[in-house]
């Protein structure tokens, strides 16, 4: 294994990838309670609550397990504190913990959502971030200790590589942009307003930024690519990325209330988001083809450059189809957006995490070659699962734009006459990805340990 | 391009672009007050009222949430008030088909709720969402018709595959009536439904209710 701090970062994934596999099976019964609303015992807001929590947190325990493995390895040294490290992940699985079991008991009895001291005190009631201000306060000190950590270590050896400081400086953004999000606003317009800052501001600015040191860094990992040549791009890719999101987060800004020069700022930053995600699609295809060094790890690389592919299709096209206000105000508050949700989530952070599960795999169970195939099956079931979702879900906000906001039908009448078959499909469909979910689970836990098959 | 000219296209290009993003934010605080009335203390307790219960983890708002539910922002200007009232306190007393269960709010946190509602029906969203195409091209066939439309009764009623799902729909709904119970209803319906959640239109005159009526007996 190398470094004693590597087991902090197998504690990271370890919990990341049960969380993915709660994620999943809420995400079903979700699925299920459109089709039939009684379906469970709890009710859709808390399942859905649950769904997209154990996503944001899975993905955040992914990047914080990613980036201890890759500071430890970019210095060359052990974690400034594994003490500390151990303690802020213990802190955080028992945060967590306490917060789901607050949304559970809310679910059960909306009226225990009481206010104490001015807040409330088991859901804020604020899509995402609805975990209560008791549990903000300790997520920012979990994240700063983390920061404190990394940070350390990167320090320590006087080393600064550009994979650090990116990345260091995309956790420190994404630590600081949750601010914007803990303070109570008595204008809704305003309350969204900063609402958009944290969610827009990580999902296409701070993750994005450690998306590219990740990527940069496991280039040249698998690859033997030129480091400088490799940062070079990644400096191009990051700045461009926040050159068009900081701005482009005018597209949150068109319809909720805040002055009309944000169609005219949304509209044209955000139609240029996609440009460095073709960047990124370019310059990871070009490196692999002149790679320095036969590659070992096929399945890391695989993950990696899917992710890169399905950045650019879910977070680029399927974005930049409805980012235009002319577009937008047609598809805004539809499925067209869920669509565009669910598969610019898996294809940016869900296989960028993933892919760095895979990239340190070999490190983390102290062998040099593991049976890969395995990972190959998890991948095609989820990614084509994947791809049915979000076709099913177009096919419902195309549906939903054109009778609710063209016709004029009403949205109970779309729902569940218009676009029943769409939520059934897509339900079976998410019993396909839970199923390349289960193989990655089992491949997580045993691939390393098992002996190698002959022929792979 | 050099990796330093990179990195420094890319350190001096951010804080660039987050000090545009400061400015537009603070000239943003400084005219949204202006584009939605005055926030008086029930339209916060209501806003209070919409985070409590979680109401976004099912509807949206402004077009944000979750894609569940219809959207809230100018549910106020489309329904009645004293129905959307009726229905928060207990959607399947007024709607047995609804999918939204009893919450358990109080007569307090629904009044205040229903004025937030109201304030967000009211904030200048540059015109979202849009109005539908058909509407515009809608020509009436009878003056119960046109009643029918201008009362806007589809809000809540269906009549061939159009409208609201909030009441019955009324697509077959003539052979079920007599004309006189009908018109006495819908001037007041509770005197011949008590549980009934539909406001009165006891404002029309004894003609137009005739004409609506005769309009609804149509329908079969």
């Amino acid at each position: 294994m190398g470094y004693e701090s590597h087991k902090i970062a197998n504690n990271f994934f370890t919990s990341a990838i049960l969380l993915f596999l709660i994620q999943i099976v809420v995400g079903i019964i979700a699925a299920l309670q459109f089709v039939w609303p009684d379906f469970f015992i709890l009710n859709f807001n808390t399942i859905r609550t649950l769904h997209i929590n154990a996503l944001v947190v899975w993905l955040l325990l992914g990047f914080m397990g990613a980036s201890y493995y890759v500071i430890v390895e970019e210095s060359e040294t052990e974690l400034w504190s594994i003490p500390l490290a151990r303690f802020q992940f213990w802190a955080t699985i028992l945060t967590v913990g306490l917060v789901v079991i607050g949304y559970i008991i809310m679910g059960f009895y909306p009226q225990a959502n009481i206010t104490v001291f001015g807040t409330l005190l088991l859901n804020e009631g604020r899509e995402y971030i609805e975990a209560p201000r008791w549990a903000d306060i300790l997520i920012v000190v979990s994240v700063l200790l983390f920061l404190l950590n990394t940070t350390m270590t990167a320090w320590k050896t006087r080393k600064f590589t550009d994979v650090q400081g990116v990345l260091i400086a995309g956790n420190l953004f994404l630590a600081l942009m949750y601010l914007p999000g803990v303070f109570y606003t008595k204008n809704m317009i305003m309350d969204q307003f900063w609402w958009w800052w944290v969610i827009h501001l990580w999902v296409e600015g701070a993750w994005e930024l450690i998306a590219a040191a990740f990527l940069a860094f496991s280039l040249h990992k698998l690859l033997g690519a030129d480091r400088t040549m490799l940062a070079k791009w990644m400096y191009i890719e990051v700045g461009l990325v926040m050159f068009t999101g900081i701005l482009g987060l005018g597209h949150h800004y068109y319809w909720i209330g805040t002055p009309a020069y944000w169609l005219w700022i949304g509209g044209i930053f955000s139609a240029l988001e996609p440009v460095p995600l073709v960047l990124m699609v370019w310059d990871s295809f070009r490196t692999t083809k002149y790679a320095t060094k036969p590659v070992e790890n096929r399945v890391g690389l695989f993950y990696t450059i899917s992710h890169v592919v399905f950045n650019f299709v879910g977070a680029g096209l399927w974005g930049v189809f409805h980012t235009l206000p002319q577009i937008n105000k047609y598809t805004h508050g539809t499925q067209i957006t869920t669509a565009h949700g669910h598969i610019a989530f898996y294809g940016v952070y869900a296989l960028l995490v993933l892919a760095m599960i895979y990239i340190a795999l070999p490190t983390l169970r102290g062998v040099k070659q593991f049976n890969q195939s395995r990972g190959y099956v998890a991948f095609w079931w989820m990614t084509i699962s994947m791809i049915f979702i979000t076709f099913s879900l177009t096919g419902a906000g195309l549906v939903q734009s054109y009778l609710e906001r063209v016709m004029g039908l009403d949205y109970v009448t779309v729902k569940s006459a218009y676009n029943h078959y769409f939520w059934i499909f897509r339900a079976v469909f998410g019993v396909g990805f839970l199923v390349g979910v289960l193989i990655f689970v089992k491949d997580f836990f045993v691939a390393g340990k098992e002996p190698l098959a002959k022929a792979s | 391009m050099s990796k330093k000219t990179a990195k420094n296209f890319f350190i001096y290009g951010s804080i660039f672009f987050f000090l545009v993003l400061v400015v537009l934010t603070i000239d943003t605080m400084i005219r949204v007050p202006k584009r939605a009335p005055v926030i008086t203390a029930e339209v916060d307790a209501g806003k209070k009222v919409w985070h409590k219960y979680d109401c976004i983890g099912c509807h949206t708002i402004m077009g944000n949430g979750s894609y569940f539910a219809p959207d809230m922002t100018n549910v106020a200007g489309r329904k009645p008030k004293d129905f959307l009232k009726k229905f928060i306190l207990d959607p399947r007393a007024i709607n047995p088909k609804a999918a939204m269960p009893k919450l358990g709010l109080n007569e307090k946190e629904a009044d205040n709720l229903m004025a937030f509602l109201e304030w967000t029906s009211k904030v200048d969203t540059n015109k979202w969402p849009p109005k539908p195409v058909l509407a515009a091209a809608r020509k009436e066939a009878s003056t119960g018709q046109a009643i029918y439309q201008n009362q806007n009764c589809a809000a809540c009623h269906i009549v061939g595959g159009i409208g609201g799902t909030a009441g019955p729909d009324l697509t077959r709904i003539g052979p079920k009536w007599k004309s006189e119970e009908l018109t006495r209803y819908l001037k007041n319906p509770a005197s011949v439904k008590t549980a009934s959640a539909m406001p009165g239109f006891a404002h029309l005159s004894e003609q137009e209710l005739k004409d609506l009526s005769d309009y609804l007996l149509t329908l079969q």
